[in-house]
């Protein structure tokens, strides 16, 4: 049964519980209770704390609205984690060994991850190759193309000149703008990108027609092409956007870390699937929401930030995520 | 549906470019390879001078960028001498890969093998059957099990961190709260680098309020950093297995205000890396980790010119600081490759203990 973006729930008690969007809150609620009690030393009581894990866990965030997109239509993107890596490194050689200007390198390298995203979704669409195994194809080449962009090496403010030596440039105004706080301190702007990305997802998929269209593919694709859905452009547009929110990611990653490494974002396609699922979207396609993404990205967030302040040793820390990770999605299955 | 005449010759036609794609890539791939074999093959036990020689180098993954700079060292040590041909093999991080590698080099006769293994059980085998063959090699920065082999060359992480460590006692005169962020704990760089502080600090009042794994990885050191900051109101200095890590901290600790009042000592210096932060007044220190690119190359031809070398060769470290980074750092432990003079079957130098 699809859900649909307009439909409005009724707040009745018993349809309430029944909302996947409830038991995510749920799952948060419960997350924090877990935040307070094993505070810390207090930790948990300071706002740094939650500025800090909402921080880090913007760049998986902005992976995990891209990859909402994808998975509703029914698809997935295992590449975002490399093509992360590449902007990243784009990003750096554009911003910080060529010294171009914020308004040239940005749009660029969106472009870079946009392009990726169509690749991949063009040869999904059209050839009609799984998802899984054209993104792992993507993921694999945009690693390889990262480490070559890069000559293997992390693209850093030491610039090699001809003779072997090192001469050192500043860090550009634009990473340091991105890796800055806003709101006296209080927000990081990486947060704030986040967010934008969120309500951006919001805007594509429950107020135009495309994102109508992207849960009709994801519910059911013959009977969606039969009606004349575009499919094929569709899923070119849903992965492209997933690229783009890779893109995003990746100038976020190298502000954040003051330099293009291509060896990053080894695995975040994993952690951004988890948000999307721990969040209640099904991995079937046609149902949820990027507000449940939303929702994902704070308990997963949360979980980190509780398990860090804690000096939780990281075998357990391994073991606990996984258990809470099932348990997140076991409480989030629907009987038929 | 019965397969159409036209279904059976398009998947024929499939079938034929496939096996030609494979074809061409196979022969590319021979021709490169046979460019870089030397033509002759004598015994290695009498050469002639100035024959040319091929070293096989396995490397177990190029995506550590130290290991992107042994490389690097070794392809420029083996330019100064035009007899030299190395081929340069990655491993991608996969121990079976590796060991094909290793067996393809001698399948081919190499003249030497230099190889850095991702593990050490694993590749015993292989570099032991290498040996038996004929075929010296030289093992590089992580062991093999055994004595099977013709030389190791290897820093040594126990007396990085314990001179780390030493330099922190120093630094602190005696006390304060350190908080130590840790490389991947299953790997024997880590544990090395975390029980060599531990020796290093006995005996002071130096206390560690915060500990946590961060797997070498920049992103995680500034997340762990971020809950230390959390949680401490004061934290005198940061040691970090790496100096990503170290750089990592500084950048949480920047983003709270705190930089100033904190230390933070990394490892590796790269002179990219460890070394740059240093001289930005980011790092206060940095221990070299040396890659030993330039020693496996002398040892290489000292090897292939007949001589005896040592069993083990325990490259020595230099400790980068604000003060004498323009200088080059200071050395430390044994003495460097260079300054070295080892004759031929002498003793091997005083291991570091």
């Amino acid at each position: 049964m699809t859900f649909s973006p307009e439909s409005r729930p009724r707040f009745a008690p018993a349809e309430l519980i029944r909302q996947p969007a409830f038991t995510a809150l749920l799952a948060l609620v419960l997350v924090f209770v877990l935040g307070l009690l094993f505070s810390g030393d207090g930790a948990f009581y300071k706002w740094g704390t939650h500025r800090d894990a909402l921080r880090q866990a913007s760049v998986y965030g902005i992976l995990a609205c891209g990859m909402t997109v994808v998975i509703i239509s029914a698809g997935i993107d295992l590449s975002v984690g490399s093509v992360l890596a590449l902007v990243a490194v784009c990003f750096s050689l554009f911003g910080i060994h060529w010294q171009w200007p914020a308004y040239a390198a940005i749009p660029l390298c969106l472009l870079i991850g946009a392009a990726c995203g169509v690749v991949s979704g063009g040869l999904a669409a059209r050839f009609g190759i799984q998802p899984f195994v054209v993104t792992l194809a993507m993921m694999v080449f945009a690693r390889g193309l990262a480490k070559t962009v890069s000559g293997g090496m992390k693209v850093s403010t030491a610039i090699r000149t001809a003779d072997g030596d090192y001469s050192y440039v500043e860090v550009p105004d634009i990473f340091r703008a991105i890796d800055s706080r806003l709101l006296d301190g209080n927000l990081s702007v990486v947060s704030l990108i986040f967010l934008v990305c969120v309500v951006l997802s919001w805007l594509c998929l429950a107020r135009l027609r495309w994102g109508r269209y992207l849960y009709a593919i994801g519910g059911n694709e013959p009977a969606a092409r039969l009606s004349g859905v575009p499919v094929a452009a569709m899923k070119m547009l849903a992965y492209g956007l997933c690229g783009l929110f890779a893109a995003v990611a990746g100038i976020c990653q190298a502000a954040q870390e003051q330099q293009g490494d291509p060896e990053a974002g080894v695995g975040y396609e994993l952690n951004a699937i988890a948000i999307v699922v721990i969040g209640g979207t099904s991995l079937m396609g046609g149902r949820g929401g990027i507000g449940l993404t939303l929702l994902g990205t704070l308990i997963i967030g949360y979980i980190e930030k509780i398990l860090s302040i804690n000096a939780v040793p990281e075998a357990s820390r391994l073991m606990l995520t996984g258990a809470i990770i099932v348990a997140a999605v076991l409480v989030q299955r629907r009987k038929a | 549906m019965p397969p159409t005449v036209s279904n059976r010759s398009t998947c024929l036609m499939t079938i034929v470019a496939a096996v030609a794609l494979i074809a061409a890539a196979l022969s590319v791939t021979h021709a490169d390879q046979s460019a870089n074999r030397p033509q002759a093959k004598p015994p290695a036990s009498q050469p002639p001078p100035a024959r040319s020689y091929t070293i096989g180098m396995s490397q177990c993954n190029l995506g550590e960028p130290w290991r992107v700079q042994m490389n690097a060292e070794i392809k420029k040590a083996a330019e100064a001498h035009p007899n030299l041909k190395v081929v340069f093999k990655d491993a991608q991080n996969d121990t079976l890969k590796q060991r094909a590698h290793v067996e393809e080099f001698v399948s081919a006769k190499v003249d030497l093998i230099i190889i850095s293994p991702k593990e050490a059980a694993p590749l015993t085998e292989p570099v032991a059957k290498a040996v038996a063959a004929g075929i010296p090699v030289i093992v590089l920065d992580r062991r093999v099990l055994g004595d099977q082999f013709t030389c190791f060359i290897g820093a040594d992480n126990k007396l990085i961190g314990r001179e780390a460590g030493k330099w922190i006692v120093k630094k602190l005169g005696g006390k304060g709260k350190v908080v130590e962020l840790k490389g991947l704990m299953t790997s024997t760089p880590g544990q090395d680098r975390h029980t060599g502080f531990r020796e290093g600090i006995k005996g002071s009042q130096i206390e560690i309020i915060f500990e946590a794994d961060m797997k070498w990885l920049e992103p995680d050191a500034r997340k762990e950093m971020e809950s230390a900051l959390a949680r401490f109101d004061h934290i005198d200095l940061v040691y970090a297995h790496n100096d990503p890590g170290a750089h990592g901290a500084w950048l949480a600790a920047k983003a709270a205000g705190r930089e100033k009042k904190i230390m933070f000592v990394g490892i590796d210096a790269l002179p990219h890396e460890g070394v740059m932060y240093v001289k930005k007044g980011v790092l206060d220190a940095t221990f070299e980790y040396p890659s030993g690119g330039r020693e496996a190359i002398e040892t290489a031809l000292k090897i292939l010119a007949g001589e005896k070398v040592p069993k083990e060769i325990t490259l020595g470290s230099r400790l980068f600081t604000r003060e004498n980074v323009d200088q080059g750092g200071e050395p430390l432990g044994p003495p460097a490759a260079d300054e070295r003079k080892p004759e031929p079957g002498a003793e091997p130098p005083p291991k570091s203990e």
